[in-house]
């Protein structure tokens, strides 16, 4: 196994436990909150708000315009 | 931190829950069409070539679009809890942490082929019209997602 490879897995892994997470806050008894809910959180304050919209810009840039 | 930036000043234009609602048949028809454009713009937007003024511009016109709806025509948003719990929020936040450690690990080796950067894993994945249209397409959404929230 290449390095090369562990490096994907590693990076698979971390993206599957993601979706993992937001599987189990998506049931009702959990204290797992779901993607949404703690952006929401965060977005409470205009701070926030601005960074987390900035983020997404920033994704869209550097993935489609680069 | 505080919630109240969340409520709408008053006088502002907006769709809260109070504003009329349009009847279902036409809503699903704003709907559709708002899809059918969300498409099409994907569509022309993952044709520009990378590094052209074009791509650039493709991404920040919804970023412009996002910014005027957030600003001067927000949304009903959807409530944030009151709080979060610290200890299910800290697994969120270690993959997170864990992500980002990866890639930057990743960044400092400018990326080389036996530690790639999650960029130049995806940008191959992502190169097929088809797929890249769908990706901007789901950013889009995201984009619409966030300024609800």
């Amino acid at each position: 196994m290449t390095t090369r490879v562990v490096t994907i897995i590693g990076f698979s892994g971390v993206i599957v436990a993601l979706f993992v997470l937001e599987i189990i806050g998506r049931r009702r008894t959990t204290r797992v909150p779901t993607l949404g809910e703690w952006l929401g959180y965060l977005m409470r304050a205009r701070a926030g708000r601005a960074a987390i919209l900035l983020g997404w810009l920033w994704l869209g840039w550097h993935y489609f315009a680069r | 931190m505080a919630a109240d930036d969340v409520s709408r000043p008053p006088g502002r234009i907006g769709r809260g829950p109070g504003a009329p609602r349009l009847p279902d048949r036409r809503r699903l028809a704003r709907r559709l069409a708002i899809g059918a454009a969300l498409i099409a713009y994907s569509w022309a937007a993952a044709l520009t070539a990378p590094f052209s003024t074009a791509a650039l511009c493709c991404v920040l016109l919804p970023g412009a679009v996002v910014a005027v709806i957030a600003i001067w025509r927000p949304p009903a948003r959807i409530p944030p809890p009151d709080r979060l719990d610290v200890a299910g929020f800290s697994y969120w936040a270690i993959c997170v942490a864990v992500l980002f450690e990866w890639e930057a690990s990743a960044f400092k080796d400018n990326s080389l082929w036996w530690h790639p950067a999650l960029t130049d894993l995806i940008n191959p994945l992502i190169a097929p019209h088809p797929l890249k249209c769908a990706a901007i397409l789901l950013w889009l959404l995201a984009g619409w997602a966030l300024v609800r929230r």
